[in-house]
Parts: structure tokens; sequence; C-alpha cells
């Protein structure tokens, strides 16, 4: 018998388009990024997007273990996205589930084409997605996380992958969706970009949209997708930028 | 020392064998000095009380989730504690993903330990129906960098997540069934059994070891001091005492539990 | 940086750039850096870019792991004798292997230098690397194996060109202040022998300054003046 009831909101969307949060379709929530969070890490990020919390971290390339896992020619890429038991309504049963096993792996071809892979032969790079708070988006603020984490730890890489969804409310395509819509509403588009070369690494629909609706959805992550890529770039150089700042008493 | 972290270099081993001689460690600390304690500012989780705190560089983040349920048939007017923690393979190279392994589950046990004999949190505040219905308390603890004493740091942010902590009032309404109300009751606190984790090096004891240190010493063990300077519990890890430095820890503990306990006040 | 050369560059000399980011079209690609479809020259890691008199674009890397290179000298822990090779972990995402010679090899070597247990550390040369699996060192040269007291400090290994300087002139400033023997290994660790936990408290601060600053001009005096203040 649960503790914390789920209401649904009474509608998801006014006539107007303002969504349960305030929002407008296009707006995307508040989103802060933060890197080198983890001290023994190689690479790390915090992002914090709506009310997600996600934790990143990047080991290697490193040693693999065990070794008859290791590929002859380039690096073995692993990923793993959990959920801790503190991140939704109800206490989450700690361990993997399938939804858990399914998003590693979606995590993990996300991020592996912008990997230089062949650079690291025999070696492994792993990735771990910690769900601290979940708000709707968990998979897409994680990728956005580990792409940040990847490049924190010195990996060689094609570029950043950002990501962002999209999704249907009844006869409206929003972006970003939020928790109710994520809920309750009709469809939902997770997406993630190599923004630089405009190259699809992760697609994802799960609910029905006509092509006018899909191409709608499309353009509206895409944009999302942008505006999560340049506060990647900016994540990154902000301690290089504060360390300059603070010797030029700037 | 966690078992999973074993490779040890013996330059180190030799040089801060020579520097405890000396009368001083790595980082410049005195021998029963504790690192800076920091709690960071902001909600990370969806608990209902939450701390993330940092040992020096040690990082660990606790939350406290309640829900309702049968109370264990030997203690029908009480409510129930699940400890549980995690060494999150983010926190150390040396720390792999899946179920909690033996390090894990004794830290979990300890810090357990040290709230359940200092009967720190009033559990018979918890009772919804004796014997039918009470309140399920759930301290998921997560290390989340490795910088040595997972324990003490665990317990301080466990502390103040629990006196943190609000659960939802609730009406019986009879079968098993409650009406939750919007109203929130905060978890009472009744005690702070704080631990002290104490390595020996040489001829020292060194409280809240880093990494390094952890790593060279012969033994190590975990005191719980409570508000009124009794020893809770005690978890001998590896190695051996005598029974003056053993004494001598406790002596250590009790005067240094006021500085921690104020840290953990303050941010109750 | 004169401009003898034709192309675009979209970014300034000395820079910090993203993996991805486009740095140049029309230009010569030099280290870290990879050449898209549209011929642009993009950074593989972060780093600050570096834009050679002859038009050759390259990043210094920022962060990242110890990649070994034949010929260079690194620090490794032995972690295992196994049967007649000595394991070495060398920081790196490969384990380095020294054989004990035997029969008539082992006339013609030192062998009490191969007398070594797990946890020694010692100085070593990679004398051969396939790239992906094998990973050969050795300790047969002179000034090479057990390093014997002192302390290893691990630092980045993208760092360690700061740390040594130009013509090791960062590495003999450390030296002098604090009165140290130090020794750099390419894998970002460093063995470092001080007169007391004085200087070398000092020397690890000024070297975790390095790392942190490495990106701003002006180190040199900075890690001057710091060991000042802290030996002073």
């Amino acid at each position: 018998m649960p503790l914390y009831v789920e209401k649904k909101p009474e509608r998801l969307i006014t006539e107007e388009g303002v969504r349960t949060d305030g929002r407008l379709p296009h707006e995307i929530r508040p989103i802060r990024m933060t890197v080198g969070v983890l001290e023994r890490a190689d690479g790390s990020a915090l992002v914090e997007w709506g009310g997600n919390r996600i934790l990143a971290a990047v080991f290697g390339p490193r040693e693999v273990h065990p070794k008859h896992l290791m590929l002859p020619d380039k690096a073995l890429v692993r990923a793993r996205y959990n959920m801790a038991p503190f991140s939704t309504p109800e206490r989450r049963r700690p361990g993997p589930d399938r939804r858990s096993v399914e998003l590693s792996k979606v995590i993990r071809e996300a991020l592996k084409p912008a990997i230089f892979v062949e650079n690291y032969p025999g070696a492994v790079i792993d990735i771990f997605v910690e769900v601290l708070r979940s708000d709707a988006g968990t998979r897409v603020a994680g990728v956005t996380a580990a792409s940040l984490a990847l490049a924190h730890a010195g990996i060689a890489m094609r570029g950043l992958v950002a990501a962002c969804a999209a999704g249907r409310v009844g006869e409206f395509v929003v972006c970003d969706p939020n928790h109710d819509e994520d809920m309750w509403g009709e469809a939902d588009m997770p997406m993630a970009m190599m923004m630089e070369s405009r190259k699809i690494t992760l697609l994802q629909i799960d609910g029905p949209m006509t092509p006018e609706q899909f191409e709608e959805a499309l353009n509206m992550a895409k944009r999302g997708i942008e505006f999560v890529y340049e506060l990647q770039k900016e994540a990154l150089k902000r301690p290089y930028v504060l360390v300059e700042r603070r010797i030029r008493g700037v | 020392m966690l078992e999973s972290e074993s490779v040890v270099n013996t330059l180190l081993r030799d040089y801060l064998y020579d520097l405890v001689k000396e009368g001083k460690r790595l980082d410049g600390r005195t021998f029963d000095e504790i690192r800076p304690i920091e709690v960071k500012e902001g909600t990370f989780t969806k608990s209902e009380g939450e701390a993330w705190i940092k040992l020096g560089k040690t990082q660990v983040l606790v939350g406290v989730k309640f829900d309702v349920g049968e109370p264990f048939p030997d203690t029908p007017d009480k409510g129930v504690l699940v400890t549980n923690a995690e060494l999150l393979p983010v926190a150390s190279p040396t720390f792999e993903p899946g179920p909690p392994n033996e390090d894990a589950i004794e830290i979990s046990r300890v810090v357990d330990r040290a709230i359940r004999s200092a009967d720190a949190v009033d559990l018979n505040n918890l009772v919804i129906k004796e014997g039918e219905l009470v309140y399920m308390i759930f301290l998921d603890m997560y290390v989340l960098d490795h910088d040595g004493n997972l324990d003490d740091a665990l317990t301080i942010a466990s502390l103040i997540a629990l006196g943190r902590a609000k659960y939802p009032k609730v009406i019986y309404k009879g079968d098993g069934d409650v009406e939750v109300l919007d109203e929130k009751e905060s978890l009472v606190l009744k005690d702070l059994p704080i631990n002290f984790t104490f390595v020996k090096i040489g001829d020292a004891l060194l409280l809240d070891p880093v990494l390094e240190e952890e790593m060279v010493a012969e033994a190590s063990i975990t005191i719980a001091i409570n508000q009124e300077g009794k020893v809770c519990s005690i978890q001998k890890r590896h190695g051996y005492f005598t029974m003056e430095e053993i004494k001598k820890a406790v002596e250590i503990g009790r005067s240094k539990w006021t500085d921690v306990a104020s840290v953990i006040r303050r941010e109750i | 940086m004169s401009k003898l050369f034709k192309g675009e560059i979209y970014v300034q000399d000395k820079e910090v750039v993203v993996p991805g980011q486009p740095l140049a079209r029309g230009l010569k690609p030099g280290k870290n850096v990879y050449v898209d479809e549209d011929k642009v020259i993009r950074a593989k890691k972060i780093g600050l870019v570096s834009i050679k008199d002859d038009g050759e674009v390259n990043v210094v890397p920022l962060a990242g792991a110890y990649m070994p290179k034949e010929g260079d000298i690194v620090i490794g822990i032995v972690s295992k004798i196994s049967g007649s090779t000595i394991l070495v972990d060398i920081k790196a995402p490969y384990q380095g292997a020294i054989p004990i010679p035997r029969g008539r090899a082992a006339e013609r070597v030192d062998i009490f230098k191969y007398d070594l247990k797990p946890g020694d550390v010692i100085l070593a040369k990679v004398k051969s690397f396939d790239g992906s699996s094998s990973l050969l060192l050795t300790i047969d040269l002179e000034g090479l194996g057990k390093l014997e007291g002192g302390i290893v400090i691990e630092v980045q290994p993208a760092k360690v060109p700061r740390i040594i300087g130009k013509r090791q002139s960062m590495l003999n400033l450390l030296k002098e202040k604090t009165k140290s023997d130090i020794i750099i290994g390419n894998n970002g660790r460093i063995w470092v022998k001080a007169p007391s936990h004085k200087e070398l408290t000092a020397l690890e601060k000024a070297i975790r300054e390095i790392e942190e600053e490495s990106h701003v001009s002006g180190l040199s005096d900075r890690i001057s003046s710091l060991l000042d203040r802290e030996l002073g």
C-alpha cells in the first residue's frame, strides 16, 4: 500500500499551450552542469535538470577485467545506468531491473559513436550513470552527463553528445517532457546527437505521432539539444576559466 | 581497510611509518584531528531527509525514505528501520558494480548498530496500529568518493539525514489501509551516536584515516560514542589492538564527540 | 605566430577547446585533432590549442590517461611475480612485464636487480609495446631498477610535460627550492626524496598548483613564490 500516491492533474496542457509546470511547449527546464565533482573518478559530472540529479563518472581507458572481454583493436565501452533507492517517490529496491538494463545499453550506444575507440586497443572505458533523483528524462540527462564525464576524463572523442527529449501531450508537441507529461502524455521521444556533425546517436519513441507531429518533435528535440550542447561546452571550460580569472584577479 | 583495496606500495608504507615516529601525518593533521566536514547545499534526492557530506575528499550521500508496513512479530509496538549501504563504482576504481559485497554490508551494519544501540531513532513513535501497521524507515547510504573512513562519514550523513527527515501523517482506516494526510511530522532523534574510526600505524592511533593510511595500517577499529559519553558499539576490523590502545581510542572519541555533534546539530 | 600559411582559423592560440570543436580548415592537422568529412580540423580532447609557425594545428591535452610509448621512463609498482615474469602496474591500461633473465642471459645482467617483490617501486623503461597487449619493460640499464626510500606522488599524466617544463626548467626549480631528489615518470608518477616532510608538503602543493594552473601563463613565477612562501 503506497504512502505516496501519484495524482493525475486535471489537464496536462491548456488550450493556449501552458503546461503543468507553467512552461510553453518549446521551453526547456532549468539546467545546471558541473564537471569534476568527484576526486577519484577519471572524469565526472553532475547534471541538475529540472528535478533530475544525475551523477556520471568515467574510469579509463583502463585494463579489462575479465580478460576475455578484451578487444584486440579497440576499446571496450561499458555503461551502467543505475537508479538510487531514494531517487523515486516510493523507495526503489536497489539493483538492476529490466528497464535499467535496457537504458544502460541505449546510453552506451548513444556515446560509443563519439569515442575514438580505435585509440585505445585492448582497454576498457567504464561509464557509470547514477540517477540520484529522477524527474522525467533521466536517460537524456544521463547521456548529457556521461558525455561531459568522458570529455572531462580526457578521452579522445569526435565531439560531445548532447541529448533532450520531445513528446506529445494531446495535440501539442512539447520539448523536454516533465513528470506529468511523461506519466500521462501521449508520446515520449528521447534523442541524442553529436551536435557538431548533426548525427543522431539515440532515438526512441514511445507513443503514437502523425508524420507531421514526428517531424515537429524531431525539430523540437534538436532545438533542445542545441541549447544543452551550449551548456556542456561552457561547463567543461568553466573550471579553467575560473582558475584564470582568480590568477588574473578579474 | 576494505578488502578490495589491497595493493600497497612499500615506499608509501615505510614513509608513513617513519612519519608517524616523528609525530606527523601525511596531510599535516595531528593524530586525533578529524578532516573538515562540509555539508553540500541543495536537493539531490527524492527522499524525506538527505545529506551529501564531504569528510575531506571522501563524499557520501544518504537519503531517508518512509513507507508503511507490518511490524516485526517480536516488536509489534515499534517502527522498522532498514539500512543499506552501497559502495558505488563511481567512488573508486576498485569498486565494482553489483549487489553489496562484504565490505558494504559490514559498513551498513556498523552504522546501523550505532544508531540502534543508542536508540537514537524513536521507533516507539512510529506505530500506526500496534501489531498491524507501522512506519518503515529506509536509510540508504551511497558512497560517492572514497578517500578513507567511510564509516564515520556515513554515520554523520545518516544522522543529519534522519534529523532532517519528515514523514506524512496518516489516519488508520482499518484492514491495513491508511489515509495519507498532507501534514508532515519530523522524525525524533533522541541521541547522536557518532562513530570514530582509528587505524594503527606503528605505535600511533590515527583518527579519521585517509585512504593511504587505511591501506598501510596494521589494524583498524570503529567506536560509536553517544551524547552521554557511553560506548554504544565497536567494530574491530583487521589486525589487533592492546587493551590500552582501545581505552585510549574510546577516550579520544569521547573528547571529540562535541565537535562532531555540533556540526550535525547545526545542519538539522 | 607568423601567418605564412593559407587557411581559416576559428580559435585563438592557447584557447581551451573541447572535443569536436572546430579549430581550422586548410591547415596541417597535428596531435590530438582529427579532420572531418568537410576537411575541418577538430579537437579530439579537452586541451589548449597550439598552432605552430608552419600552420600545424595541435591540441595540448589538459586531461587523459597515460598511453605507453617505446622509450618512455615510467615509475611502476610491482603487482605480481608470475613464474619467470615480473608484472608491473604503470598506471596505464596495460600491465608492464619484465622477463626474469635465466641461464646464460642471467650472466650478462645484474641479477640482484630482479629480486623484487609485490609492492616494490621501480624505475623502468618501456622496451617495446605492440599497442594493445604486450608491454615489455626493462630495468637492465644504469639508474633503472628498484627505488629506495622516498615516496611516490601521483599526478595527472597530461600535466607531466608542464611539471618538467621547457628544458627541465620547472623540474630544476622544484629540485633546487625543495632540495629534493625528484624523478618524473612519463606515466604520471613522481618519485621524491625530500630532506624532511616540510619540503615534501611544499613540493606536493607546488605540483598540485602546476596541475591546476598549467593553462595560465606565468606559471614558473607563481610556483617559485609559492615555494618561497612555504619554505621561507
